[in-house]
């Protein structure tokens, strides 16, 4: 087999890579702001089963959750593809450190800007949406831009429940042709050639964004 | 089970302090005088750290498989080497920011005083960049546990792969699954309360950095990439 067709074999892994990337991605961002927003919420009940949530998603390595998620659940009949399974189990871990992120981001915004939101009559989602929000932006995109970037490298984790992502692709390969040194060479380059760039541009992203806010 | 949780604790145990000896080793590196050693340090950690971890195991399981049989090492030490190369490339730039945040006015008050690089490093930055450290590597160890799952990919008997077999002898994956959960859970978050009690009592790193102190407390147990 000649270098070109395994590297655009194994390129062809890309679109799922970037399926569970993205899909893992939407789901932790969502589930990240809900996290973080109820753990700002003074309603009562709310603090202890978020906290534990939290604490659970982050001391479960991803192997283990992508494991309850597959093959666990469809022992009790709730069938969840590869795709959906790799999708749900890197979301939720990814979830956990994204809450963090919000919180933080939000936390940037100073108490006084809220009271002031409040007492000329805005209600407390009209606030989140107009005055925190817009302001906790700048801080918490880079970092949710470099969290894509963790997820395009935990997605190999998919590969281990059968997603026919790059790394499913290169072990596939090196089982018919037996060249295994350079295929997961070849894996590994493809890895650096688009996360290097990638990370550069989300930190030059970020100075940028800093710069702006700060001015 | 018990056995296969030792298993992981001793992989977590060895490739920690070999990531933490390694990341102080790169990050020294990463800021030293020459330029060329600086560049080395700099690649290293951007291609260890552009490389899934899983990527890597599988590279060094197959790739120094060979070899490994030869000098009599097994499965679980080429599952350290990897473990190792890829948490010390992200240890080690929390380690760097750490050396960094030491004042420049410390620098130059060892440099009027005479002191080589070397000796300045050694008396003056590094004792202070210790304790600040020391949060952030209890962190760097979280992941390693918790990545230390992975190495049941490349047939390393510890906790994950004793649950797999277990799963394949009772057909019961969800409880199994569940299971290996909380034991994770178990080692891990009494290692978050240390460290977030440790975080609490020494100034952290984040303090001396101007710019990040104002985005609150970001000393989570993660590698940012």
């Amino acid at each position: 087999m000649t270098v070109e067709t395994t590297v655009s074999y194994l390129l062809g892994g890309l679109v799922l890579t970037l399926q569970v990337a993205a899909g893992a991605w939407a789901v932790a961002v969502v589930f990240g702001l809900i996290l973080a927003l109820g753990r700002e919420t003074k309603a009562p009940g709310t603090r202890w089963p978020i906290l534990v949530t939290v604490t659970a998603m982050r001391s479960a390595p991803q192997l283990v959750v992508l494991y309850i998620f597959y093959f666990g659940l469809s022992s009790v009949g709730i069938n969840l593809s590869p795709l959906v399974a790799a999708v749900l189990a890197l979301g939720i871990t990814e979830a956990a450190y994204d809450s963090e992120y919000f919180r933080a981001g939000l936390l940037t915004v100073p108490q006084a800007q809220r009271d002031a939101a409040q007492s000329i009559g805005l209600s407390q989602f009209a606030t989140f949406r107009l005055i925190t929000l817009p302001q906790a932006i700048p801080y918490v995109f880079p970092p949710l831009l470099n969290s894509f970037v963790g997820l395009l490298k935990a997605a190999t984790l998919a590969s281990a429940v059968g997603v026919d992502e790059i790394l499913y692709r290169g072990q596939n390969l090196f089982q018919i042709t037996g060249q295994v040194n350079e295929i997961v060479l070849i894996v590994m380059a493809i890895y650096v050639i688009f996360t290097i760039p990638l990370t550069k541009a989300i930190a030059i992203y970020e100075r940028h964004l800093r710069a702006r806010v700060m001015a | 089970m018990a056995g296969a949780l030792v298993v992981t604790l001793i992989l977590s145990a060895v490739t920690a302090i070999l990531s933490v000896l390694l990341a102080t080793f790169i990050a020294i590196a990463a800021i030293f005088p020459n330029r060329v050693v600086r560049f080395c340090a700099r690649s290293y950690v951007d291609i260890f750290r552009s490389i899934p971890l899983l990527v890597l195991l599988i590279f060094v399981y197959y790739v120094l498989g060979t070899w490994a049989k030869d000098v009599g090492l097994n499965s679980f030490w080429l599952a350290v080497i990897a473990l190792t190369l890829n948490e010390a490339a992200y240890l080690s730039e929390t380690y760097r920011g750490g050396l960094l945040a030491i004042s420049q006015a410390q620098r130059d008050a060892g440099m009027s005083l005479g002191l080589p690089w070397h000796a300045i490093m050694r008396h003056i930055v590094i004792p202070q960049a210790v304790l600040p450290a020391t949060p952030s590597t209890l962190n760097a160890v979280i992941g390693i546990v918790k990545d230390s799952s992975l190495a049941s990919l490349i047939t390393v008997g510890e906790v994950t792969l004793i649950a797999n077999n277990i799963v394949y002898a009772t057909f019961k994956p969800l409880q199994v699954y569940l299971a290996l959960g909380v034991v994770y859970a178990a080692v891990v978050i009494p290692l978050t309360v240390v460290s977030h009690a440790i975080e609490r009592r020494v100034p952290s790193a984040h303090d001396f950095l101007g710019e990040l102190s104002q985005s609150g407390p970001m000393t989570i147990a993660r590698k940012s990439p």
